[in-house]
């Protein structure tokens, strides 16, 4: 007997590769991005504490997405690739 | 050899229907309840319901896949759809796939929100999909499958898998089916589709993420002011994700309720006004530790109140149901749209 498969679909996504540079974590900018649901700030604000033991941390900023249930806006996303090498993502729920 | 998943058809050789669904099972096919098979026969006859419809369809997120047409029949048929259900299946997935609706969001949030699904227009009785007594309930077919169908597109399609990329707290019983037809023949305002532009003799299909309903019961008022009373007092609910998430919400009318509001001389626009009003939420019912988070996410109180939603636009009025002094208040995801889509043909 021969089916439909139900979750069959072709891919919208390309094969192309997006060559990353590396990040030297140590001394590049990075993005601390929060979800903006409750505690995500306070998690990535514990991390660039963390990080200032080791490192400077004047080019660690703070970004958000407007709300929890949306998706990060372009300019965001625009704004993170411009000026970041880095960017950690909190998930918080 | 290619996987399963790669495979638009599938041979599986000699199965009956309960070890089709032991299969199905294995491939995380199913909603938990029993599918019916997708044999290609049985597919070319939905898709033949929808030829000439030729739009195309956009990536289906959280997957980012485009489905064909027979992968997403396959999923009407297993959800036990005629096949003349299938163009309106088909719309509810065109219309989910509303960037407004936020279809990654609502798939992937902890909240309970499902795809909430009201028909419109002639097709209600072409497909005798249930508009009136227990149309949100069991018993009608059509209400019954072009709703799971959805649910399974969801699944199949877009990936939406419990515990996986749906993570659901609680979930609702909602997510295996929640599709009714607008009673428009005791509507005494405009049909909903009417209100959003379409013309009365357009079919419509209008999705929204929603909660499960929430009963309005006032079998005491005889006054429309007395309805509004209750019906705002039931809406102004600090649990409902609107208040912090801003979006929209249906209020779905019984029809004996519409004709006390309209023998008093409402509105769907004076309800909605009335509603929007009246429905705020004083801040002593919302926590201070809750007040800060929605303040902190800039849903700031007008005065000592939070409103429900953005502004009285945000509920979505219409008559469903039949006889008895209930209606229903359907909370949406907050983060969507109501997203309307003309069924093809």
């Amino acid at each position: 007997m021969r089916i439909v498969n139900p979750s069959f679909g072709l891919s919208a996504t390309t094969a192309e590769k997006v060559a990353l540079k590396p990040v030297n974590w140590a001394t590049d900018a990075i993005a601390l991005v929060s979800n903006s649901k409750p505690n995500a700030r306070e998690l990535l604000a514990g991390i660039r504490d963390k990080l200032g033991a080791t490192r400077m941390i004047d080019n660690i900023d703070f970004l958000s997405k407007n709300s929890a249930s949306q998706p990060a806006p372009a300019d965001v996303i625009e704004k993170v690739a411009a000026n970041y090498r880095g960017a950690l993502l909190a998930i918080a729920d | 050899m290619k996987d399963i998943s790669e495979q638009e058809v599938i041979d599986i050789g000699d199965m009956d229907v309960e070890a089709f669904n032991d299969f199905a099972t294995e491939q995380g096919w199913g909603d938990g309840m029993p599918l019916f098979v997708p044999t290609e026969a049985k597919v070319a006859k939905f898709v033949e319901t929808v030829r000439g419809d030729n739009r195309p369809i956009p990536p289906v997120p959280p997957r980012q896949v485009v489905p064909t047409l027979q992968s997403m029949a396959a999923n009407a048929v297993m959800a036990g759809c005629k096949p003349e259900y299938f163009p309106v299946v088909t719309a509810a997935l065109r219309a989910v796939l509303d960037p407004e609706y936020n279809l990654h969001g609502s798939l992937a949030t902890t909240h309970s929100c499902a795809p909430v699904v009201m028909v419109s227009g002639p097709i209600r009785k072409q497909l005798n999909i249930n508009c009136g007594s227990n149309c949100f309930g069991q018993g009608w077919q059509a209400n019954a499958t072009i709703g799971r169908a959805l649910g399974l597109m969801l699944l199949n399609i877009a990936g939406a898998k419990p515990g996986e990329m749906d993570r659901s707290t609680q979930g609702n019983p909602a997510k295996f089916t929640f599709c009714f037809g607008e009673n428009e023949e005791e509507n005494p305002w405009t049909p909903y589709h009417v209100q959003r532009g379409f013309a009365p003799t357009d079919s419509v299909v209008t999705v929204m993420s929603g909660e499960g309903p929430h009963n309005l019961n006032d079998h005491g008022s005889t006054t429309g002011d007395g309805l509004l009373t209750t019906f705002a007092g039931s809406m102004a609910t600090p649990g409902a994700n609107t208040v912090y998430g801003k979006g929209p919400m249906l209020v779905i009318i019984g029809p004996e309720h519409a004709q006390t509001l309209k023998r008093d001389g409402y509105s769907i626009d004076s309800i909605r006004q009335e509603l929007f009003k009246r429905s705020r939420i004083h801040i002593s019912r919302i926590s201070k530790e809750n007040q800060d988070t929605y303040t902190s996410t800039g849903h700031m109180p007008d005065g000592d109140w939070f409103t429900i939603g953005r502004n009285p636009d945000d509920i979505h009025i219409t008559v469903a149901g039949g006889p008895g002094k209930h209606s229903a208040f359907i909370p949406s995801f907050g983060g969507t749209s109501v997203s309307c889509v003309r069924i093809a043909g």
